[in-house]
């Protein structure tokens, strides 16, 4: 369904805003798929009448915690993801930036489509992607994007035959709260 | 059983990459993860390695030992027998070095088995090959 005219703020408390990376090198075997959680992010959602709107969202590249891991040699425990949690911030992202905001914002059937600039570490890209919107007014997106386009070195291990994919995707799901 | 062979620059003296090499103190510390734990003769010690996976990890606890060695010819053999802490898994390997001017060659047999292994002789050939080339540049900072 169409979003209803209307300016949202969404953050944690609404939603989901999940990163989930794959494993890539000789040792990928011994790597595991990670699903992450951004825990501190604002986002807000302007539509108008018609094709007028804006989105916009800023996330704390700080704020990131391992929810789960799949695969992989062993199953990950409560050390091993706070110690990724520490690599994501001592190497990856550094507590760096990562806002995005929308350019041009149409309806489309089920929901927007956005397009915009991604802004991840003072690196901005352009990106493009769906917001579908439910009856019960939740709404969900997907992006994937290289970590190389935006100058960002995949995190690698065990002498390089072990890395994180370059290819991650980022999924918001939050329900759109009522006015 | 898997064999590499590797050579390594240092640009110093054969004479001091010779007592380098069999300083077990100075050596073991050259491989990433790698301490000594007691030193139980001039030639052998009991060592440990942690191999890092990302935030996993694997530890070998065992000896070094040098088993033959060529003063004239700079020429060591080094043998390690280690098991895997809280597993299954052995590593051991023999590590013959040849010492040249300025440098030298490095020749591992290793066996390796347990979780290690079980990832397939591909993965076990670019973690040594990445662990030994690594090995191979701390050399010519000792």
């Amino acid at each position: 369904m169409a979003i209803p005219p209307g300016t949202y703020t969404l953050g944690p408390g609404d939603g989901t805003l999940t990163v989930r990376t794959g494993k890539a090198g000789a040792a990928a075997k011994a790597g595991h798929d990670l699903v992450i959680e951004v825990t501190r992010w604002e986002a807000s959602l302007e539509v108008g009448e018609g094709s007028a709107g804006r989105v916009a969202l800023t996330a704390d590249a700080r704020s990131l915690a391992v929810r789960s891991g799949s695969g992989g040699m062993g199953s990950l425990g409560d050390e091993e993801k706070a110690s990724i949690a520490q690599s994501i911030d001592d190497d990856v992202l550094k507590g760096g930036t990562i806002a995005f905001r929308s350019s041009a914002v149409e309806q489309a059937p089920g929901g927007l489509r956005v397009q915009g600039d991604l802004d991840l570490l003072g690196a901005t890209r352009p990106v493009a992607f769906d917001l579908d919107a439910g009856d019960d007014g939740r709404v969900t997106g997907s992006i994937r994007f290289k970590q190389s386009d935006w100058g960002i070195k995949p995190f690698s291990a065990l002498f390089g035959t072990l890395k994180v994919a370059d290819e991650v995707e980022v999924d918001v799901d939050a329900t759109l709260p009522v006015e | 059983m898997v064999e590499l062979d590797h050579s390594f620059s240092t640009g110093k003296p054969t004479d001091y990459n010779w007592d380098a090499i069999l300083d077990l103190d100075r050596l073991i510390p050259c491989v990433q993860g790698g301490k000594v734990v007691e030193r139980t003769s001039p030639t052998a010690a009991k060592a440990e390695i942690k191999v890092k996976m990302g935030a996993m990890s694997m530890t070998f606890a065992g000896t070094v030992e040098v088993v033959e060695q060529d003063d004239e010819g700079h020429r060591a053999l080094l043998k390690v027998k280690s098991r895997e802490v809280g597993g299954q898994g052995h590593a051991n390997a023999d590590v013959a070095i040849d010492l040249n001017d300025g440098g030298g060659t490095i020749h591992t047999a290793a066996q390796i088995t347990g979780k290690a292994a079980s990832m397939g002789e591909g993965v076990v050939v670019s973690v040594l090959d990445g662990l030994i080339k690594d090995f191979t540049q701390r050399l010519g900072q000792i």
